[in-house]
């Protein structure tokens, strides 16, 4: 009946016999279910535990850092070598390369402010604390704890950027210096927010009833979309606008890295997260109400999490590739298939599984990555941040 | 980012683990062989461990390296891929008898089974083998099909694995209603925190201190790395019970059920 009302009101809003084939029969619950997927974009973000989070001055600081070489040990290194604007944030390899070959994908940086727990093991439970971590990692940028505050006091455009943003001049403490510098980069990429896409446009469509707009979505990517919010229950995990529920997950990718070791994803993150002196708990957090690390104070290791690795957002998928956190899926249809046919084996059996086997047709599979290639849109060019000090 | 297998040997003064839930099945031959597996559980502090493999040549080629620290559970799976199909699988029974023909086992386990299907043929008949034989059952299971083992056989010997993922006041109850019901503790961490007993379940180890085993539930190869973690976990939450309490929830139980047939017969 829901169903039925639903049909005839969205034909009430202006429906024409031409475009009546193009759509397919959303039921109330499925439309409720898309309408969860957006709208694009949301508000921006601001992180209290940093103070120039949001802050003009701290984001063109840390434009600036991020594309600045000095940062790393050798000077062959800045945040961008690996987060390339041009490549979605990331680097296109299936394995990130630093100084080595590290175990995992670079992650995209599109809509990384929204997050709550910071690469792919869920370690930072900051963007400025999980901005420290390449830079001081002898393996990725090797820059050693001093060598952000040398350069915010050697460097005269960025002492002048630094002084706008904070309200004082670089002082003697580099340790501060060092967390300054991640607070400027965090707030430079809380701004990476991923265009609008087409599925954006449907869901707006058929959120308001607008039934010629929403004609306009591809078929397949509709078939897609259902089978995503339906029976494929995608969204159990890529959930919300950012099509991510921000947190864990063991989907059955094997996690050895070489004989006789393993990534321990985010058990091992949360130990390290415990360990850090820059996490929310630490006396770094801006934040007087302390309300920003209740996640951090309350969050507990589990069995379950040796393994488990963030659950990616899905915007722009279709450019990212390779997938998994350790790149070992090459193509978007891979990912599908990896779905379809993922073994329950791996996955242990307590209660509903969240994973398991979908099964897919040939054509089932077609659907899904036609729809997962909505979320895409092609990104112009981004302009040479302007000078600090002009 | 990784743990590396070259973790120091358990100290002596530490307290030693039976673990009776592991698995080492075909995908875990090559990428943690028998030997690396037996190193695993000597730095672990691991005295014995029950195990359980598909196919169950896993568990045999564990008892050649190491007979006496590996007591053997027979699995009614021959791939992984059977847990959800063996309840139904008519070539199963054969399988099982012509295994316990040959070989000795302590169990028939872990199987997974939920509500009335634990009433199916299947299931029926290898509580049946079970009794014949002299073994434990260790299920994976609800309460429901816990129920339907004890109805089947009043006398049956139940593992229940997880614990049934219980509540502790619903696994005292259990406990209370069957007096040959053990529990494991694999994979579950909701009864310790920072290595503190969570309340509700230190009433459940201080009622039933002998009904208690450890167990790491290596279902996939990569959980053999878990295996130091997990025993170093224990012993920290069971330090924070009564040392006698400790000691028999850590090894004395498992070695009064199961330990003696280590090594014993094959």
């Amino acid at each position: 009946m829901t169903r039925l009302l639903l049909l005839l009101a969205l034909l009430a809003g202006g429906a024409g016999a031409s475009n009546a084939q193009q759509l397919l029969d959303w039921s109330a619950d499925e439309i409720a279910s898309v309408g969860q997927h957006g709208p694009w974009p949301p508000p921006p973000v601001r992180d209290p535990s940093n103070r120039v989070s949001g802050m003009p001055a701290g984001i063109l600081l840390g434009e600036h850092l991020f594309n600045d070489l000095r940062l790393s040990g050798d000077g062959r290194m800045s945040c961008a070598t690996c987060h390339q604007a041009g490549r979605d944030w990331s680097d296109g390899l299936a394995k990130a390369r630093g100084n080595v070959e590290l175990d995992r994908r670079t992650p995209t940086l599109w809509n990384v402010g929204y997050l709550h727990w910071f690469g792919w093991d869920g370690a930072g439970d900051s963007l400025w604390a999980q901005s420290i971590r390449p830079l001081l990692d002898p393996r990725e940028m090797n820059g050693g704890p001093a060598r952000p505050a040398t350069l915010l006091r050697s460097d005269a455009q960025l002492a002048c950027g630094y002084g706008k943003a904070f309200g004082e001049k670089p002082g003697i403490d580099d340790e501060k210096l060092l967390v300054d510098t991640a607070k400027a980069l965090a707030a430079f990429q809380a701004t990476l927010v991923s265009p609008r896409t087409s599925f954006d446009d449907f869901r707006d469509a058929l959120v308001a009833g607008d039934r010629d707009r929403a004609a306009r979505y591809p078929l397949a990517a509709q078939r897609g979309l259902k089978l995503f919010i339906g029976s494929a229950n995608c969204n159990l995990c890529h959930l919300g606008p950012r099509f991510t529920s921000g947190e864990f997950g063991d989907v059955g990718i094997p996690f050895f890295v070489r004989p006789g070791e393993v990534d321990t994803g985010r058990h091992g993150g949360l130990g390290r997260l415990a360990a850090s002196p820059f996490n929310l708990l630490g006396k770094y957090n801006d934040d007087p109400t302390g309300a920003s690390a209740r996640r951090t104070r309350h969050v507990q290791r589990q069995h379950t999490n040796f393994g488990e690795f963030r659950v990616p957002g899905l915007r722009q998928v279709g450019r990212g590739g390779p997938y998994m956190h350790n790149g070992s899926v090459l193509t978007l249809e891979d990912v599908v298939k990896h779905y379809s046919e993922v073994s329950p084996d791996r996955l242990h059996s307590d209660g509903v599984p969240v994973v398991r086997p979908l099964a897919l047709s040939k054509e089932q599979s077609a659907d899904l990555v036609s729809f997962l290639r909505t979320l895409d849109t092609e990104v112009p060019p981004r302009p040479a941040a302007p000078p600090l000090c002009p | 980012m990784v743990v590396a297998a070259g973790i120091a040997p358990a100290g002596a003064d530490e307290l030693p683990i039976f673990d009776a839930h592991m698995h080492y099945s075909h995908d875990a031959w090559t990428v943690v062989p028998p030997k690396e597996v037996v190193e695993i559980l000597k730095k672990a502090g691991v005295k014995r461990a029950m195990v359980s493999s598909s196919n169950n040549e896993g568990t045999k080629m564990l008892q050649d390296v190491a007979p006496n620290v590996i007591v053997p559970e027979l699995r009614p799976y021959r791939s992984r891929g059977e847990i959800g199909t063996w309840a139904k699988d008519p070539t199963l029974i054969p399988f099982l008898q012509d295994l316990l023909s040959k070989r000795k086992y302590v169990a028939i386990g872990e199987f997974h089974i939920y509500g009335a299907d634990a009433d199916l043929p299947n299931m029926r008949k290898v509580v049946d083998l079970a009794k014949q034989y002299g073994l434990y059952l260790h299920s994976h299971s609800d309460a429901d099909a816990v129920d339907r083992h004890f109805q089947q056989d009043p006398n049956a010997k139940v593992l229940w694995a997880h614990s049934g993922f219980e509540r502790p006041e619903k696994v005292r109850e259990m406990l209370r209603k069957y007096s040959t019901l053990w529990c494991d503790l694999a994979f579950l961490t909701s009864h310790a925190n920072n290595g503190k007993v969570a309340p509700g379940w230190r009433e459940a180890f201080m009622e039933f201190p002998d009904r208690f085993v450890v167990g790491t539930d290596t279902f996939t190869p990569e959980r053999w790395h878990y295996v130091i973690e997990h025993a170093r976990w224990s012993r920290q939450w069971l330090s924070d019970l009564p040392p006698d309490v400790a000691r028999k929830i850590a090894y004395e139980n498992g070695d009064r059920l199961f330990g003696n047939h280590a090594g014993a017969q094959r």
